[in-house]
């Protein structure tokens, strides 16, 4: 009997299905894993189970029982826990005491005090049961990674817990912390818990998986069995084996010299270890890499937004100071992912965001010219045809696309020579999208050196001239975009470190 | 006609509190048109609010950035007593005046040093900074008004008038205009609101953000200090705590300020705007004889309210 089924499991935001015809099954003691791209609808699969979303198509069985799971206080009614790739534990609270979140304290009496002993010794036991060590008396933000997935475990624990999905449990973990998470995930199996665990990593998810099922764009490509695939096979599942091959990224373009050298670059916070690679005028690289493989962190280094250990990076042949600033006064220039976060300033005016990079050139004396500010303004919103009341309209009442456009038309103010964008076109329209990529090919026309972070593959392919691959926080491969397919991209993400490439 | 309606309700959104604050003068006017709306009352309310004015100008430029300054009531006392003390020393008045201002320059350096460098919050290191300064004040004075042996013309400053306008509201104006145009006239000031409104965003667009912080509370810092000198040179004396009551009324002034004008957003005018109905309050309820208490029990209450209204006018839209 299966724990958990689901048949023709769907979801729509808009018009867009995010999730359609999805039918798995969970069995008693299975692990089970759960692959697909970036986009590929895990996280919205986990959410429908969980209660999180709501389904609009489909049916989910729990224990051959139809069941409506409104709310994730549904889910875990039934027995299902979610253990996040973020931990949420309360930092200042002890093991013991993020063990009770959710849970009944075990009070006495009339003045309801908790019974610590009572809480404490529940704790020891089930961590007993479970043949985890750790002191649980400590709070959890003197614990390491691995203790604080072994403390959510737990919570999950506390309660029966029937299915326990994991979503990249080993992200944050070393590989002998990784071994203490599998150990466990085995005795969980042998007690009967089911287990649906997310992960990019090939390596363990042949390790523990039963079963696999691949999503891709929302939509479900297959269940197979782990004996009877490849690594290989299911990389052919998760991309399009049956779309076109890329068509050439260099169109006609000449690559000119060497403009920004990157060498063994490493972090403060290890989210890049030893990334290295040299950037020309006249081209678009492409950066790509799973979710976690640093290439945002990558970009922020650069640019002086993320702390650097070690490492170097050049400029036209001379050191770069890491600072935004200086970056931006040497000609280099950041297209931030989180557009609202970091990208621009919603209550200021579109004027005031353009020029912000560049005041300096209207400044004389103490004073701003603001004659000069509102031509050149208005001549690169021109340029890029920015849609808007005027330059006096705050951007935050403008379109995602639109005010795309006006970080770029930013950008563009401070005459840069290498521009560094990542995920330039998340959250625009097509035409916009599409505008873009004119625009970057026309710069790179010009000689400017482009790099284009994208977690849409086929755009990468589409758009770029070369591409580097990045696989925690290193980049592992370097291919000229001739030829090549999703499939060999994609399969250079999925080795494990230390194989060959 | 709901076109007239939108257009309704931006003009209020921008310019109801300087509406409200004209239905104050007016409602004033008439419960007593003999004392309070005469020139020489009007002139005599710019003398009185000009502290609160200079004062609360300095926190806008700290608040224009994100961050609070907390130690301004404390640093206008330490203003104060020093120009106080150095004049008894001796000194000639324009030392006597400008040596204070470099004490509150170093001292607001400090502040934006800790607040950017360590990353403490502003609000915990201007408390801290605040109390050091009111201890530091303590000990120069012995916890005793500087009084004795004052020069005359220590307080020509905060006494003279030129005509029949006081030499103070001539300071409160000139500090007005000269901080309206640093803050919408200049490339300092555009880089200070744009850290207010996206701290991040900024940085990435180039704007050096710990060393233009720094300066808003190095300016901060000696608005403060020369509010405390210009109320020393007014009464010819220096009291240790004489600046720390208009720490709050700054901040009551700025929050009232920023439902004027540029909505949500600390601005000079707006501030200015604030410290004027504060002002006008004050004088007019004391002219119709209303104890202090209560004054302060009603400025309290319409801070309060303004901030609510702004909110609510936002929430609709």
């Amino acid at each position: 009997m299966e724990r958990l089924r689901t048949e023709g499991l769907g979801k729509r935001f808009g018009a867009q299905p995010a999730l359609s015809g999805v039918s798995i099954g969970i069995l008693p003691g299975e692990v089970h894993a759960l692959v697909g791209e970036n986009g590929a609808g895990k996280s919205t699969l986990i959410k429908m189970i969980t209660g999180v979303y709501s389904v609009d198509e489909g049916r989910v069985y729990w224990e051959n029982e139809p069941v409506t799971i409104r709310s994730p206080y549904d889910a875990s009614a039934l027995g299902i826990r979610v253990i996040h790739q973020d931990r949420q534990l309360i930092p200042s609270f002890t093991g013991y005491e993020n063990l009770y979140l959710g849970q009944r304290y075990p009070v006495s009496g009339i003045a309801r005090g908790v019974r610590w002993k009572e809480m404490k010794a529940r704790g020891d036991a089930l961590k007993a049961s479970l043949g985890i060590e750790m002191d649980l008396s400590r709070e959890a933000k003197d614990m390491s990674p691995s203790e604080k997935t072994m403390l959510e475990i737990l919570r999950a624990m506390m309660d029966e817990c029937k299915l326990l999905i994991l979503d990249e449990p080993t992200a944050a973990l070393t590989d002998r912390e990784a071994e203490k998470l599998f150990a466990l995930i085995g005795r969980l199996v042998k007690q009967g818990t089911s287990i649906l665990y997310v992960s990019h990593r090939m390596e363990e998810i042949f390790r523990l998986a039963n079963r696999i099922t691949v999503l891709r764009n929302g939509r479900h490509v297959g269940t197979v069995n782990r004996d009877e695939t490849s690594r290989d096979a299911l990389v052919r599942m998760m991309t399009d084996a049956a779309g076109p091959p890329a068509e050439s990224g260099r169109r006609g373009r000449a690559r000119g010299e060497a403009i920004l050298k990157v060498n063994g670059l490493s972090t403060e916070d290890g989210k890049v270890r030893g990334a290295s690679f040299t950037l020309h005028k006249g081209e678009i690289l492409g950066l790509f890499g799973l979710a976690g493989a640093g290439r945002t962190e990558l970009l922020e280094a650069i640019y002086g937004l993320r702390a650097i250990r070690e490492g170097t990076v050049e400029f036209a042949g001379a050191p770069l100071a890491p600072s935004p600033a200086f970056c931006l006064a040497k000609g280099i220039v950041l297209i931030p992912e989180d557009r609202r976060g970091s990208g621009m300033i919603a209550g200021m005016t579109i004027r005031e965001n353009m020029s912000l990079p560049v005041l300096d050139r209207f400044a004389s004396f103490f004073r701003l010219n603001h004659k000069r500010e509102r031509r050149e303004v208005g001549r690169q919103m021109e340029a890029l045809q920015v849609k808007a009341t005027g330059m006096d309209q705050e951007i935050r009442e403008l379109s995602g696309g639109n005010q795309q456009k006006v970080v770029f038309a930013k950008a563009i103010m401070s005459e840069p020579a290498v521009f560094l964008c990542d995920e330039p076109t998340q959250a625009v329209d097509i035409m916009t999208r599409e505008e873009i990529h004119r625009l970057l090919a026309g710069k790179a026309e010009e000689g400017c050196g482009i790099i284009f972070v994208s977690s849409d593959l086929q755009e990468v392919l589409d758009v770029a001239d070369r591409i580097i691959v990045m696989r925690d926080g290193q980049t592992v491969a370097e291919m000229e975009n001739e030829g090549v397919t999703a499939e060999r991209v994609l399969s250079v993400c999925y080795r494990s470190n230390g194989e060959e490439s | 006609m709901a076109s007239s309606r939108v257009l309704t309700d931006r003009i209020l959104r921008k310019y109801g509190t300087v509406i409200a604050g004209l239905l104050v003068i007016i409602a004033f006017s008439a419960l007593s048109p003999d004392s309070f709306a005469t020139a020489g009352n009007f002139i005599t309310i710019t003398r009185q609010i000009s502290f609160l004015v200079i004062i609360s100008i300095g926190a806008t430029l700290v608040m224009s950035v994100g961050e609070f300054d907390l130690s301004v009531g404390a640093m206008a006392s330490l203003g104060g007593v020093l120009a106080a003390q150095l004049a008894v020393a001796g000194l000639p008045m324009a030392a006597a005046f400008t040596l204070p201002l470099v004490v509150a320059l170093a001292i607001g350096l400090v502040n934006g040093w800790i607040v950017t460098h360590f990353r403490v919050l502003s609000f915990i290191t201007t408390l801290g900074m605040g109390t050091i300064l009111g201890g530091l004040t303590f000990w120069l004075t012995g916890g005793a008004t500087v009084f004795e042996n004052i020069p005359r013309s220590f307080r020509y400053l905060g006494q003279t008038s030129w005509g029949p306008i006081p030499l103070l509201s001539i300071w409160m104006l000139t500090v007005t205009v000269v901080f309206w145009y640093v803050m919408n006239q200049t490339a300092f000031g555009r880089r200070l609101y744009a850290i207010g409104g996206n701290e991040q965003a900024a940085r990435v667009a180039g704007v050096r953000v710990n060393r233009n912080k720094m300066a808003a509370f190095a300016l901060c810092a000696m608005l403060a200090a020369l509010t405390g000198m210009l109320m020393a040179s007014r009464l010819g004396s220096a009291h240790p705590t004489g600046g720390d009551g208009l720490f709050l009324q700054a901040y009551a002034a700025v929050f009232l300020g920023m439902t004027a004008f540029k909505e949500g957003v600390p601005n000079i005018w707006g501030t200015f705007t604030g410290a004027v109905i504060l002002g006008v309050l004050a004088n007019g309820l004391t002219i119709l004889g209303v104890p202090t208490f209560m004054q302060d029990i009603m400025t309290g209450a319409i801070v309060i309210a303004a901030v609510i209204l702004q909110r609510f006018g936002r929430g609709r839209e």
